[in-house]
């Protein structure tokens, strides 16, 4: 994941601004200095930037090569040789009932979890900004799923949500209604899992939301009431809603990029099951690579787990940067 | 003044104190210094929270009686699979433990790959195998891929747990606990009839097929045919398990529980009856504490002629190549295996013993057992024990969750047990190795 989060555009080491400087510097005429102080400065740059590039390319770039290199190899843990089988793990997936079951829980959970906790935060960030008091209350309120350890919490779901002795479902039989099996039925567990996946994410993105509100000049405010905008609806569409497009991008891509990651609540919950009903992908990669041993198949996995993040990325970059106002 | 002298007296009693503390870890560096010549051997476990206090007591029993041998364990890994990839990945490195505890049905895959090393030989080089206590039944679970890869350490089966508090407020008497399949049904029944989500039954069989497998070897039926060719569980005897498991959902009312729901349920005793391993019989009491009255026994008997049933556990498995280690790696085995060290396990543990010497005689465990009642069921059925079938190459773990996955159609009553049995047996037939 850090291959996506790490590749900022801050880091870029042969576009140093003083580079771009001394080429524009209309000051600098004698070619010699002009190369010199280029030559100095870009070096200086790159001397600078070597820890980062030997840590990312011991950490992140080589592992990445040799996932790739595993990924055409039917490579098994312990085996002591392999052979190359081109795009023969890529063929397997296609009739591979678990990894299309995987893929679709995967894409309804993130479609469920991004939008819901997105919005939510987004409502509550404006509400406790609104507010007058006990804001730091609210946002340590909202925040604590997020320092939590998601697998100590999967616990407490695990009774909350308990079909005979949970208590959600005590409340429902008082009031009469039905008592689904939560985390049992395969009809209800993704669902389950996504509010799960809501409840951890509301707190990290209203942190973000929060920032984002601080940061928008109360001018604007002022302004927009002189022209006209009085109700709290149309100043939050006039003003608030775009200015926030640069947080909301992040937010976006955060939240997509988290519930793609989702993990330790099914691991915890309910190990993919019943079948196969909350296999997610990167429960998929981990099974095959460290239950049945399969790291070619399961680093074919995980190329097609990078593929899909990448493409996110950049049609989330791509599409939704233009819109974004003031980024 | 007085103040100055004390501290000054304290310094030299602590300066004091300290010389004779050197002195002291000299002396007792010093035996490590001459038993420099001992070999020293490295023993890998897994699951620390059931084995912990089971592998110190060996070790520490071992260390007293074999001086000779410098054996230490390195960090256990928390689950058998974790204990799989640390060997595989140590194979890798060339940097394996000497010895190794492995879960029984992963024995197999360690012979095929060459990792663990042939027990016969050493075992050829012993003499009577029965005065050291390893029955043939014994040795039979550790051995695949026609090599003695393990000497089982520590064995489990499917036992009978039950609430008999629950059970009483139902009108059944605990002390008459069902036999049959048929009656645990008709009791599930009557629990359920009670009301406030009170279940009546739950048969364990998510997580791997192990629980499964005790239907199918109930009915005297297996898993794959002899040449380990060809799926054999699809008889009449796979479809009656199948059918067995479906009659439990859809008249014994058993809820479809998720991960560890059953436990939960259980402990809180909202669950009448529950059919898991005796691994389990330790922390199922303590989770119980005195909220009710816990009850163990056997399982309810399919085929009373035919019926097995099958063994979990870990097993000793020997992984060093060097003579000298091998040796003491040896030791150390024959130790841990020994009617001694099985007992040791037993009491700390409430597993089986796997060592007929111990099993036979009552001076090794006869008291503890009589103190500690709920142990006892397990030990009543070891007679039906037979090995927890591995599935031959390399799909042999995935092939466990291929069925899972199709039982759990059953419980969610997707399908019905012989659309289930005919998916299982096309899906399994794909994993085995193809013959030639």
């Amino acid at each position: 994941m850090a291959t996506v989060t790490g590749w900022g555009p801050a880091f870029c080491p042969w576009k140093t601004p003083m580079a771009d400087v001394a080429m524009q510097s209309p000051a600098v005429k004698a070619p010699t200095a002009r190369a010199r102080t280029l030559r100095g400065d870009a070096g200086i740059a790159w001397l600078l930037t070597l820890p980062a590039i030997l840590a990312y390319c011991a950490m992140i770039l080589l592992p990445l090569l040799a996932v790739l290199a595993l990924a055409f190899t039917d490579y098994e843990f312990g085996a002591r040789s392999f052979r190359w089988i081109g795009f023969g793990n890529f063929a397997d997936m296609l009739g591979d009932r678990t990894f299309s079951a995987s893929i679709r829980n995967t894409v309804v959970y993130c479609l469920f979890v991004a939008p819901l906790s997105i919005g939510i935060a987004l409502g509550l960030a404006v509400l406790i900004e609104a507010g007058a008091r006990g804001r730091a209350f609210w946002r340590a309120v909202f925040f604590l799923p997020v320092v939590s350890l998601t697998v100590a919490m999967a616990t407490a779901w695990q009774y909350l949500l308990h079909p005979s002795i949970g208590p959600l479902n005590a409340l429902l039989r008082v009031i009469g209604a039905g008592t689904p099996n939560w985390l049992g039925s395969s009809d209800w567990v993704i669902v389950s899992l996504g509010f799960i996946g809501v409840w951890e994410n509301v707190g990290f993105n209203l942190v973000l939301f929060l920032a984002g509100l601080t940061a928008i000049p109360r001018e604007l405010y002022a302004a927009s009431e002189i022209d006209g905008a009085r109700s709290g609806w149309s100043k939050f569409w006039l003003v608030t809603w775009p200015m926030l497009g640069p947080t909301m991008l992040f937010v976006i891509i955060i939240t997509m990029t988290r519930s793609i990651r989702v993990f330790d609540t099914v691991q915890t919950l309910t190990q993919g099951g019943p079948n196969n009903a909350s296999e997610v992908l990167l429960r998929t990669i981990y099974q095959e690579g460290f239950h049945y041993f399969r790291f070619g198949y399961s680093a074919a996995i995980t190329l097609v787990f990078l593929v899909i993040v990448l493409g996110l990325m950049l049609i989330q970059t791509r599409l939704i940067d233009r819109r974004v106002h003031y980024g | 003044m007085t103040k100055d002298i004390l501290t000054r007296e304290m310094r030299i009693s602590r300066r004091h104190t300290l010389t004779l503390m050197g002195g002291a870890a000299v002396s007792v560096a010093m035996p490590s210094v001459v038993r420099a010549q001992a070999a020293e051997i490295q023993v890998h476990y897994s699951m620390p929270a059931i084995f912990k206090e089971a592998q110190d007591a060996v070790m520490a029993a071992f260390s007293a009686k074999h001086p000779e041998v410098k054996a230490t364990y390195v960090n256990p890994t928390p689950t058998y699979e974790d204990g799989a990839q640390l060997l595989l990945r140590n194979a890798a490195t060339n940097s394996m433990p000497d010895v190794s505890f492995q879960g029984l049905n992963r024995l197999r895959m360690f012979a095929e790959r060459g990792v663990a090393v042939d027990l016969a030989p050493l075992l050829a080089k012993e003499g009577d195998l029965a005065k050291l206590g390893y029955s043939p039944a014994i040795l039979g679970l550790g051995f695949h891929a026609k090599v003695q890869c393990g000497l089982p350490f520590a064995t489990s089966n499917p036992i009978s747990y039950y609430n008999a508090t629950l059970l009483k407020r139902a009108g059944l008497d605990p002390s008459k606990f069902p036999t049959t399949w048929d009656q645990v049904i008709v009791d599930s029944q009557k629990v359920r009839a009670l009301g406030d989500g009170n279940d009546g039954m739950f048969f364990r069989w998510p997580g791997d097929d192990w629980m499964f497998s005790a239907l199918l070897y109930g009915h005297g039926g297996r898993m794959l045919n002899d040449a380990e060719t060809d799926v054999a569980f699809n008889g009449a005897e796979g479809l009656a398990a199948l059918r067995l498991l479906d009659r439990m959902v859809k008249e014994g009312g058993m809820p479809n529980y998720a991960g560890t729901a059953d436990l939960q349920a259980f402990a809180a005793g909202k669950l009448g009856m529950m059919f898991r391993t005796t691994a389990q019989v330790r922390s199922i009491a303590n989770s119980v504490g005195s909220n009710f009255e816990l009850g163990t026994t056997i399982m309810p008997v399919i085929d009373a002629a035919k019926g097995r049933l099958p063994t979990g556990g870990a097993a000793a498995m020997i992984t060093a190549k060097d003579p000298r280690k091998l040796e003491a790696a040896w030791k150390f085995v024959k130790f841990a295996t020994s009617a001694e060290g099985t007992t040791l396990m037993v009491k700390n543990t409430g597993y089986v013993p796997c060592n007929q010497i111990a099993i036979d005689d009552p001076s090794y465990l006869g008291d503890f057992y009589k103190a500690n009642p709920l142990f006892q069921a397990a030990t009543r059925q070891v007679h039906l024990m037979v090995p927890w079938y591995a599935f031959p190459g390399q799909n042999s773990v995935r092939v466990t969750q291929v069925m899972v996955d199709n039982l759990a159609r059953i419980v969610e009553q997707k399908a019905t047990p012989e659309a289930v049995l005919a998916d299982m047996a096309t899906e399994v037939r794909r994993l085995i190795p193809r013959q030639g």
